[in-house]
């Protein structure tokens, strides 16, 4: 029994000869971009805390009623840090979408929002400690003393928010929720910031005085903020108004059943987008019902001359009645996002692996990426042989560029193979002899991608190698 | 995060909170040297101040690290309310004493001297930055106040959780009190 189908076989082709681009030193730049990027966000949380101690040195350590405060006011600045870092964050800023690339950077972002509760409720126990140390009179009095210190009741609201916004965010309450539900509670949380800054300014007096206390949050704070408002409403909006797209058409890929459908725009200088293969952009329908659904796709096409394409499958409510969408409604779109592209590229290997509609950006990333002859390898997992949308788009680009295309047919196994191929010793390395040294792209779904993750870590690939980007948030 | 990152972000927190610490350490020297400080210091020299006077007018405010050892004794030269000039002999009447700023906002006493002894302290202002730094005031004054009528003296331990503010209340009161020729 056959397990793998080598429908063009490119290996034959492949040449020793000079590199085409530094890729090494391309990739290490991004790279050094990202440790640096990674080291500023760790480093604000201890400029934060050192602006505290600049401002008082060990002073504000002398009592245990002193020192319970600062700690307090530590863990107060420190989430105030980390909140401004979060918003940057999701802020979809160039530099750090282009350099950690949109998942990681919103995978950072979920990852910091229940640290942040936590320190928040660690800072109003400790000040409440600490107050009432210094005060020496008993809690409850203490709390009603805070409870009427200037702005406390609305910072109380913002902590609130915060609370719900994370609550909802929790993986298990938030697949309970329609994506747009769960994003209009997201919104909240500029509301729990905005709520949350008055006590700073009266109670805190973190910004009353002059000094460098004062302009790094006022900086910080504003920055971040208006980060938000240019990339994530001017610049889109922009966008949209700039290309002004418009569906040409939406096609059924494969049997009807299936669900999948390729949608092509047509636009005004498109190829001002700057975007590349591989990429996504967050797309929105402007028809009635639609509109207010945002929808992260890959691009299937490479943008050419006024048109570009998505392939994407029905799953969610959203998506099924993409279907329905009628040629020339306008859309707007944010992007281009996402390093799944050549922006990530290491070595002058790529192997780019999908499973099931994980194709899309595997096909539009073939068409564009730089590779010479017998230097690319696709591997499509697919139900059966001859299966697989775009298949035959895939087959005649590998023909022209002079890339393998393997496709593995079977159902959904325990690993990232049909259980009978791993059985028969069938792997990554086997398939794609030169992964060690290739760019491993990897598009399909979380489980299955993380089982050919940890393979190709298993046979020598490094983590900048490993190019991944997870869409179901 | 990869080693290089991790050696990054360490090498740039340790040096942000070095630096943090050391400019607060600098900054509040005075303080903790002594841990309660005493504001005795600050009225050297100024009882035999001939100039006293003239100096004093209108030095509005006294920097809060004049509090150390080291720091200026012309300083010193509270307004002098009485109308009297500053003499080395007790005078009674009203005096005010300078306004000591402090990071948490400015502070200024005024006391009475009636038969040569201290009859009443008033503060004109107390720090007020911040809304939890008026209810230390408020707090600290009351005790400040009673703690000097009893000892007749501007010599008496800050109230805990109160640093700044007892430290610039009592600088003030001393200040007066050496306007006043208190010999205290």
């Amino acid at each position: 029994m056959a397990m793998a189908f080598l429908v063009h076989d490119a290996r034959h082709l492949e040449r020793p000869s000079r590199r085409l681009v530094d890729r090494a030193a391309r990739g290490t730049r991004r790279l050094w971009r990202v440790d640096v990027l990674q080291a500023l966000a760790v480093a604000s949380v201890a400029v934060a805390i050192a602006l505290f101690l600049a401002d008082g040195g060990a002073t504000r350590f002398a009592d245990p009623g002193a020192a319970l405060t600062s700690l307090g006011i530590i863990a107060g600045l420190v989430a105030t840090d980390l909140v401004l870092v979060m918003l940057l964050l999701a802020a979809r800023v160039p530099l750090i979408e282009r350099a950690v690339g949109h998942d990681a950077a919103m995978a950072l972002h979920g990852r910091l929002g229940k640290p942040v509760l936590y320190l928040l409720v660690a800072h109003g126990m400790l000040l409440v400690a600490g107050y009432t140390a210094a005060d020496g009179i008993d809690v409850v009095a203490e709390v009603v003393t805070i409870w009427n210190l200037p702005d406390l009741p609305l910072a109380m609201l913002g902590f609130a928010l915060f609370v719900v916004v994370v609550v909802t965010s929790l993986v298990t309450v938030r697949r309970r929720l329609r994506y747009e539900v769960w994003q209009l509670v997201h919104l909240l949380s500029y509301a729990a910031v905005l709520a949350a800054l008055p006590h700073q300014f009266s109670v805190g007096g973190l910004f009353v005085e002059g000094g460098w206390q004062r302009w790094y949050w006022l900086v910080f704070a504003v920055g971040s903020f208006a980060a938000i408002v240019v990339f994530r409403v001017v610049v889109p909006i922009a966008t949209s108004m700039r290309h002004r797209l418009v569906v040409e058409s939406v096609v059924p890929v494969g049997r009807p059943i299936d669900g999948v459908f390729s949608i092509t725009m047509r636009g005004r200088r498109l190829e001002t987008l700057a975007a590349s293969g591989g990429q996504f952009f967050i797309w929105r329908f402007l028809a009635g019902g639609q509109w207010w659904q945002a929808h992260p796709y890959s691009l299937s096409a490479v943008p050419h001359s006024d048109r570009l394409r998505i392939t994407v499958r029905a799953l969610g409510d959203g998506s099924s009645s993409l279907a329905r969408i009628a040629p020339g409604t306008l859309v707007a779109l944010e992007g281009p996002y996402g390093i799944f592209s050549e922006a990530a590229r290491t070595r002058d290997r790529i192997a780019l692996v999908g499973a099931g509609i994980g194709v899309t950006p595997i096909r539009s990333l073939l068409e564009q990426a730089t590779f010479r002859p017998g230097e690319a390898t696709v591997v499509l997992r697919t139900t059966a042989p001859g299966d697989g949308w775009l298949l035959d788009e895939v087959a005649d680009l590998c023909r022209s560029r002079g890339a393998t295309l393997l496709t593995v047919p079977g159902p959904r196994g325990r690993g990232w193979l049909p259980d009978a191929a791993e059985r028969e010793g069938l792997g990554l390395a086997a398939l794609v002899p030169a992964v060690a040294d290739s760019d491993l792209y990897v598009c399909g779904p979380r489980g299955w991608a993380e089982q050919l993750i940890a393979e190709a870590r298993a046979v020598g690939l490094a983590p900048e190698q490993i190019h991944h980007e997870r869409f179901d948030w | 995060m990869r080693r290089r990152a991790v050696l990054l972000a360490s090498a740039a927190s340790a040096a942000a909170i070095l630096g943090g610490w050391q400019l607060g350490e600098v900054a509040t020297d005075g303080l903790t040297a002594t841990g309660t400080p005493t504001v005795t210091n600050a009225s050297a020299g100024s009882a035999d101040d001939g100039t006293g006077g003239s100096s004093g007018s209108g030095s509005g405010s006294v920097d809060f690290n004049a509090l150390t050892p080291k720091g200026t004794t012309s300083g010193t030269g509270g307004t002098d309310a009485g109308g009297t000039g500053a003499v080395a002999t007790t005078v009674d009447g009203t005096f005010e004493g300078p306004t000591v700023s402090t990071r948490f906002g400015e502070v200024q006493v005024q006391v009475t001297i009636a038969g040569g002894a201290i009859s009443d302290v008033t503060a004109l202002q107390l720090t007020d930055h911040d809304g939890r730094s008026v209810q230390i005031s408020n707090r600290a004054e009351p005790v400040l106040r009673s703690e000097v009528l009893q000892a007749q003296s501007a010599s008496v331990s800050l109230v805990s959780g109160a640093t700044y503010t007892s430290a610039a209340y009592l600088q003030s009161l001393q200040s007066a009190l050496d306007a006043a020729g208190f010999p205290g």
